[in-house]
């Protein structure tokens, strides 16, 4: 036959009783303090995932807005070169064209103090010449080519005046 | 009594015959009005004589003719 322990009873009971009582204060405020746990760290993750999307859209808005920057240093870029372009050439036809005005007056300089020199030159080469032709003369003036000259120039003088006044006269 | 003066300049004195030439040719462009010959003496003229009457100046001096060539030639006139 079979003896049972009444202390073993006891045991089972006060066991019983010390699972339902752990049960009851310290298993189930255990196990919301876990999911408490829990949905504050997925809601933490949470935050960590939206932080990381906001991160993330906020990276991708910043390399479109330095896309966009660097197309609009490109197209400044551009338009500064083709003003610079501009400008050169803007710098170089003035410089030509300046250039050419400087040419042109050294030219016109050039030739009026050519034709002066000319001028000058006539001058003198026809002052000497008469000189020469004076002396020449002087020396080649016989008394019979006086006569002559007398003769010839002062009738054909004459002769012209002559005609002149009748000339008035007749009208 | 000589009514009319005519001056006649000339780079050497008149010959005798000079002078009646130029007398001769007066003569006949006055139509024979009297005058009497004021001589005077410009060795300048070279040759040639310069003739003063009434208010006219003939002038047929061989420095008159190389002045009007000299001129001539200043103006371009030879290149």
């Amino acid at each position: 036959m079979i003896r049972i322990d009444r202390s073993i009873i006891l045991q089972i009971i006060n066991f019983v009783a010390l699972v339902l009582l752990l049960f009851r204060f310290l298993f189930k405020p255990v196990v919301r303090a876990l999911d408490q746990r829990s949905q504050f760290i997925r809601g933490e993750l949470q935050k960590i995932e939206d932080e990381k999307k906001n991160l993330e859209a906020t990276k991708r808005a910043l390399e479109e807005e330095a896309a966009r920057a660097k197309e609009k240093y490109l197209e400044i870029m551009d338009q500064a070169k083709l003003e610079a372009s501009r400008i050169k050439e803007g710098i170089i036809r003035e410089a030509y064209e300046e250039g050419e005005k400087i040419k042109n007056e050294y030219r016109r300089k050039a030739r009026k103090e050519m034709e002066e020199l000319l001028s000058g030159l006539r001058e003198d080469i026809v002052e000497l010449t008469e000189e020469v032709v004076k002396k020449f003369l002087a020396t080649q003036i016989t008394p019979e080519v006086q006569t002559r000259l007398i003769d010839v120039f002062l009738e054909e003088a004459l002769r012209e005046l002559k005609a002149q006044v009748e000339a008035i006269h007749e009208r | 009594m000589s009514d009319e003066v005519v001056r006649v300049v000339t780079p050497f004195p008149l010959t005798e015959a000079q002078r009646a030439l130029i007398q001769a040719k007066m003569e006949r462009f006055l139509d024979g009005s009297s005058f009497s010959l004021q001589e005077e003496i410009d060795e300048s003229l070279i040759g040639g004589v310069v003739v003063f009457v009434r208010d006219l100046i003939i002038d047929c001096s061989i420095r008159t003719q190389l002045e009007k060539i000299k001129e001539h030639v200043l103006k371009g006139g030879l290149k």
